[in-house]
């Protein structure tokens, strides 16, 4: 990884790049709007405050719906998936859809973003402008990263931290460094399309979760590094 | 949006208050205080309403301007429900700019119409129809749309234009249809059965006969000679001269029309003109000289010949010369049926049209106020006088669409 030079906290501005949306999915009904995405390796997941919803990234063609409360992020750790509800992180059985045990948010309700990695979830907390580390079974805050925007959104692929932003009508996916938070790269989304929730598909794409548009939009992973 | 707020959003956007109350009750962060706010004025607790969104608004942060703008424009639309003008128009005006500015289209015409609306409670016509005027119904969802289509029926309806009244107010009831709102419907339904319900009474020599109001623009449209002690004025066809502020010529009017085609003697005349019973020659010298001023004033339409006992009034082209009552006798009917042009009246001028004492009007404006019959804006003498809306649906609450959430 090329981090020598941006570890340093210095806070040269990082130049937004427009991010290239390559295809839009939805609406999924449900109550019209999309808190949550997350990715299980073939099918795209999203939160839609009342059902999950699971589409072929392909075809766009919806393949699965769970009944459940989904207010926010949305996870997947290789078996299980793990949603936002309310204020409780539900672990669910992407098969029955049952929900199999549930542990508090960080944020107690101010969450909003989700993601699996190292065995840890990995949750934003909205507003507090913060990504909690927590432990999968107790729930407990292993450790946190301040960012200085909204959180809406966590993802991690090839050990970058990405998370998305909304403030004002105007969003971005951010890649922070995950020791301090430092801003490493902004990618601005066009007016109007904003970011409630972010994954990764662990190649060249982000999904990202359109709020109250109810649409999931693919956007390209930017890969600066390998350039 | 956080988890917590979207559930919250989601209980509010269901109709269930309470349960998105539940949800953010012991947050204080600006998007639950908006939502806590929005499902207070729903519960009906306006004024807890409002502080609440006001804080919110004062909370949400510099780079959250769509944010505050939309709780702008949700505590307008509670003041309002509140009746309370004191809130800055202008503060309304910099949040449809924003909304604008954000592509929120929905709610910056939501702000513009709450605007009108305003200027039309406070009977300032004009100006709430050029408000109005802009916004095209068309292009609003269907809740605005109805209370839009409301509000130029209302404006219609306080000019007599029958017409554009109802048609306006089909069209408020398909858009009220379409957005299955009962509340909405049934404030439509009123407006129109305000149609049907008599507005005035025609005075005929063997008795009355009641109108309905589209009959009385009628009347008035037509070639007729209409004395109207509704508005207090004198109209024949486009010509209309209001006596509101010459209570002696409105009178005078008055008295040679119920005669018509008879005459009306001198005695009586000065009777109900200058209230005396016991006439001198100066009352009769004065009476020669309103009947001088009121023949000037319809001298297009009717002379006024002198006769052997008094006057009497000869309109020309063979017209008809009508006189139009309020719906019932007495002085509240009366006060109803002068401030129902919409217009805000001051208790002074009130009492001129009305020759009657400013304590005989006030009296009556207080019963009537009591009975929710005529509301009054401002304070001692800034005080006027207004009726209320025919459409009761300011107190529909139509609060801006996605608000605390994003």
């Amino acid at each position: 990884m090329n981090s020598t030079t941006a570890s340093k906290k210095d806070k040269s501005p990082v130049v937004p790049r427009a991010a290239e949306i390559v295809r839009e999915y939805g609406p999924f009904g449900g109550d019209g709007s999309v808190a949550g995405v997350t990715h299980d390796g073939q099918r795209v997941w999203a939160a839609t405050g009342t059902r999950l919803v699971a589409f072929d990234p392909a075809s766009g063609e919806t393949t699965r719906t769970l009944d459940c409360v989904c207010d926010a992020g949305t996870a997947f750790d290789g078996t299980y998936l793990y949603q936002i509800a309310k204020a409780r992180i539900d672990k669910i059985d992407p098969a029955s859809g049952k929900v199999l045990s549930s542990i508090p948010t960080p944020g107690h309700g101010g969450d909003s973003g989700l993601t699996w990695a190292e065995g840890s979830l990995w949750v934003g907390q909205h507003r507090d402008r913060k990504i909690h580390q927590i432990d999968p079974v107790s729930g407990a805050v292993l450790r946190t990263i301040e960012s200085n925007r909204f959180v809406t959104g966590v993802t991690w692929v090839d050990g970058e931290l990405w998370h998305g932003t909304w403030e004002n009508d105007e969003s971005e996916l951010r890649r922070v460094d995950p020791a301090d938070g430092a801003v490493l790269e902004r990618l601005e989304m066009p007016r109007g399309a904003n970011v409630s929730g972010l994954e990764s598909d662990g190649a060249d794409l982000f999904y990202c979760g359109g709020g109250g548009s109810g649409k999931v939009r693919a956007v390209r992973r930017p890969r600066a590094t390998k350039a | 949006m956080d988890s917590l707020i979207a559930a919250s959003a989601r209980a509010l956007a269901a109709g269930d208050a309470l349960g998105a109350l539940k949800r953010v009750a012991l947050r204080d962060d600006p998007p639950a205080l908006a939502l806590r706010g929005i499902a207070m004025a729903q519960l009906g607790e306006h004024p807890r309403a409002r502080e609440l969104l006001r804080r919110a608004s004062r909370g949400f942060g510099a780079h959250e301007e769509l944010a505050r703008a939309r709780c702008v424009v949700a505590e307008a639309e509670v003041a309002m429900a509140m009746r309370d003008f004191g809130g800055s128009p202008r503060a309304l005006a910099a949040a449809a700019a924003t909304l604008d500015a954000h592509a929120d289209r929905a709610n910056a015409m939501q702000a513009r119409l709450i605007a009108a609306r305003r200027l039309l409670l406070l009977g300032r016509l004009e100006a709430a129809t050029a408000a109005l005027a802009p916004l095209d119904a068309r292009d609003l969802p269907p809740s605005l749309a109805a209370v839009a289509e409301l509000t130029a029926a209302e404006l219609a309806l306080r000019s007599l234009q029958v017409g554009p009244a109802r048609a306006a107010l089909a069209r408020a009831h398909q858009a009220a249809d379409r957005a299955r709102v009962p509340a909405l419907l049934a404030e439509v339904a009123e407006a129109q059965a305000a149609l049907d319900r008599p507005a005035a009474r025609r005075l005929l020599p063997g008795g009355e006969q009641p109108l309905r109001l589209g009959e009385v623009a009628a009347l008035l449209a037509s070639d007729a000679l209409v004395v109207d002690a509704c508005r207090r004025g004198v109209g024949a066809g486009d010509a209309w001269r209001p006596l509101a502020r010459r209570p002696v010529l409105f009178e005078l009017a008055r008295a040679l029309a119920e005669a018509w085609p008879g005459d009306v003697d001198r005695e009586a005349l000065i009777a109900c003109a200058f209230n005396t019973r016991r006439p001198d020659e100066t009352h009769r010298a004065r009476l020669r000289v309103e009947i001088g001023r009121l023949r000037a004033l319809v001298a297009a339409q009717a002379g006024i010949e002198a006769t052997a006992r008094g006057f009497a009034l000869k309109p020309r082209d063979a017209r008809e010369v009508v006189v139009l009552a309020p719906p019932i006798d007495g002085e509240q009917a009366s006060l109803v049926a002068l401030l129902s042009d919409g217009a805000a009246w001051s208790t002074s001028a009130l009492a001129l049209a009305l020759g009657a004492s400013q304590r005989t009007v006030q009296r009556a404006l207080a019963e009537l106020e009591a009975e929710g019959r005529v509301r009054s804006i401002g304070r001692a003498r800034a005080q006027r006088w207004l009726a209320p809306p025919l459409a009761g649906f300011t107190t529909i609450l139509l609060l801006p669409a996605a608000l605390p959430i994003e």
